[in-house]
């Protein structure tokens, strides 16, 4: 590998997440029965004609603006002629040689820009079921809008590919135009990769992996094939350019069909849709709509906020986590606690991504800003803070129903030392372990402190505290 | 020229099947066809000339769902199907 470079681009599908498909009112509604989300458009029925939505134009356009592209003023759909059963009409609508957006870029964290080609809209297929020597057609899927991000073969390494399109997906998501969810197909991905030897600047006969639905498979697909690829150039034989799909069982790629058989798409203009035309007012316009980029705002809360990285990241993994983050700390003098409340007690709440990402939580951005608040006044201690938010958690209550005035205000000197003693004489099992060397013996002691303080009492101080007591 | 191999590609790419007698016939059609598009090929027209044809452009439709139809309307007119899907013959 060391003496070989890995050269690749990627083609991204992702399904927008409009209430209906590109040329009719059928809902896009993920699953349901089979052939009932269908009309006579999108079963492909002679002499029905497509309507294009303006949605999906507008959402490809943000998607365009959020990775730095030039939009087309003038675009057009074409026709891509292919004879499979999940293409009811045995064309495709799709854009050709003018697609609504072109020439972007993302941006790696090593500071590279992956250079995006071109960006246009299209029609999903509908999805073929084969079994009992059949093949069993739904037409749901068919007609749902797509984009397709196609990249410029900028990517040197399997991280690069990786982290391309993890910033690709957070960057829809936070625009909100589809879920990308890799595991329902709303985000599919194929990978054109060569290899080269180090410091060449020729590119290798590249091979097409199809339809890559998880970071892992693409990374293993990726993996295996520039190995493959490698064995074939050092036993000068040659890679031959071919469409090729990962086989999961057994970790490899496979050829699905050569050059040979490449398609003839035989793309021509669609007549039955007008030309696109996008005004400088309609870029203006959702432009103005578009939300902080994600990465420039994981940069804002490490500046701003001191968050660390990965903290700050994982507010940043969904458009909802980083909006109640925002709400919650409104006036707030530390942000970081919010972080870790978050980060800590909330995240653990919530079970799996899918969880995360709606962020249904029964603390309100609003209460937790609330508690916080208290903290910063200093009426109420770090401890405290903890342990309401879990009854908060469990409650769905606001802190001031929680903490009554008399918890409010801490414990003052004299009180937390009478508490001290009271615990120290009380447990004296503990202060012995705790004199013989066993540390966490003190945690007992600790503990009934806070116990007799209601939590009101700061848990650093009191440690102190009993440690001077139990030694004198 | 059209050829008969430039037809039965196009035979083959439509999955039609070609009978010897029809592929004369069908490469005469072509070639026809083709030279007239020649014809229109001719003329001096741009390109961009037919970005914006009977002055219509941006024909769109607002995202509102419409509900879909059911499912015997969609499938009755199917040669073959199970279990509310079509059927068709088993392709890889």
């Amino acid at each position: 590998m060391s003496n070989y470079e890995l050269v690749c681009g990627l083609e991204t599908h992702i399904e927008l997440s409009t209430k209906t498909k590109i040329f009719c009112s059928c809902t896009t509604e993920f699953g349901g029965d089979p052939n009932t989300h269908c009309c006579p458009v999108c079963i492909g029925l002679p002499g029905t004609l497509p309507k294009l939505n303006k949605k999906v134009v507008e959402y490809a356009i943000m998607a365009g603006l959020a990775t730095n592209c030039e939009i087309s003023p003038i675009s057009k759909m074409d026709r891509k002629n292919y004879v499979y059963p999940d293409l009811p009409k045995a064309y495709q609508i799709s854009q050709y040689d003018m697609p609504l957006c072109k020439n972007g870029y993302v941006e790696l964290s090593n500071g590279r820009k992956v250079r995006i080609l071109r960006i246009h809209i299209e029609e999903d297929a509908g999805k073929l079921v084969h079994q009992r020597g059949s093949t069993y057609v739904d037409y749901n899927r068919g007609g749902v809008p797509l984009i397709e991000i196609v990249t410029e073969p900028d990517i040197r390494s399997i991280d690069e590919a990786r982290e391309y399109l993890e910033k690709l997906q957070l960057i829809m998501r936070f625009i909100g135009i589809s879920d990308c969810k890799m595991q329902e197909g709303s985000l599919r991905c194929d990978v054109n990769i060569s290899v080269r030897p180090q410091g060449t600047e020729a590119f290798g006969t590249r091979t097409e992996i199809k339809n890559m639905n998880s970071f892992t498979h693409m990374a293993k697909a990726m993996e295996y094939e520039v190995n493959r690829q490698i064995d074939l150039v050092q036993s000068g034989e040659k890679v031959v350019q071919e469409t090729r799909r990962y086989n999961e069982e057994d970790d490899c790629t496979e050829s699905m069909r050569g050059k040979e058989d490449a398609h003839d798409y035989r793309y021509f203009r669609e007549p039955d849709l007008v030309t696109i035309q996008v005004s400088d007012e309609m870029v203006a316009r959702l432009r103005e709509k578009l939300p902080e980029p994600p990465h420039q705002k994981q940069e804002r809360y490490m500046a701003e906020y001191g968050i660390p990285e990965a903290d700050a990241q994982q507010l940043i993994k969904y458009r909802s986590i980083s909006e109640y983050f925002e709400t919650a700390i409104d006036g707030v003098q530390n942000p970081k606690v919010v972080a870790n409340c978050m980060i800590g007690q909330i995240f653990s709440r919530l079970e799996g991504d899918s969880a995360k990402e709606s962020f249904q939580v029964n603390v309100t951005p609003e209460n937790l800003n609330a508690l916080v608040k208290l903290l910063d006044e200093g009426k109420i201690k770090m401890n405290l803070l903890k342990a309401t938010l879990e009854k908060m958690l469990d409650t769905g209550k606001a802190p001031k129903e929680l903490i009554s005035e008399a918890d409010m205000g801490g414990v003052d000197t004299d009180a937390l030392k009478a508490a001290c003693e009271q615990a120290i004489a009380s447990n004296p099992n503990a202060v012995s372990d705790y004199l013989s060397g066993k540390e966490k013996a003190l945690k007992a002691i600790l503990g009934a402190v806070m116990k007799a303080t209601r939590g009101r009492a700061d848990a650093v101080e009191a440690e102190k505290l009993l440690i001077t007591l139990i030694q004198k | 020229m059209i050829t008969h191999e430039e037809i039965l590609n196009i035979a083959n790419l439509a999955k039609l099947s070609v009978s010897d007698e029809e592929l004369d016939e069908l490469t005469k059609d072509m070639s026809e066809i083709i030279g007239f598009a020649d014809t229109i090929n001719a003329a001096s027209a741009d390109a961009s000339d037919f970005d914006n044809i009977n002055n219509l452009s941006n024909v769109f439709r607002e995202d509102t769902v419409v509900p879909s139809y059911d499912r015997e309307e969609i499938l009755k007119n199917a040669e073959s199907q199970n279990d509310g899907y079509f059927l068709v013959r088993k392709r890889v």
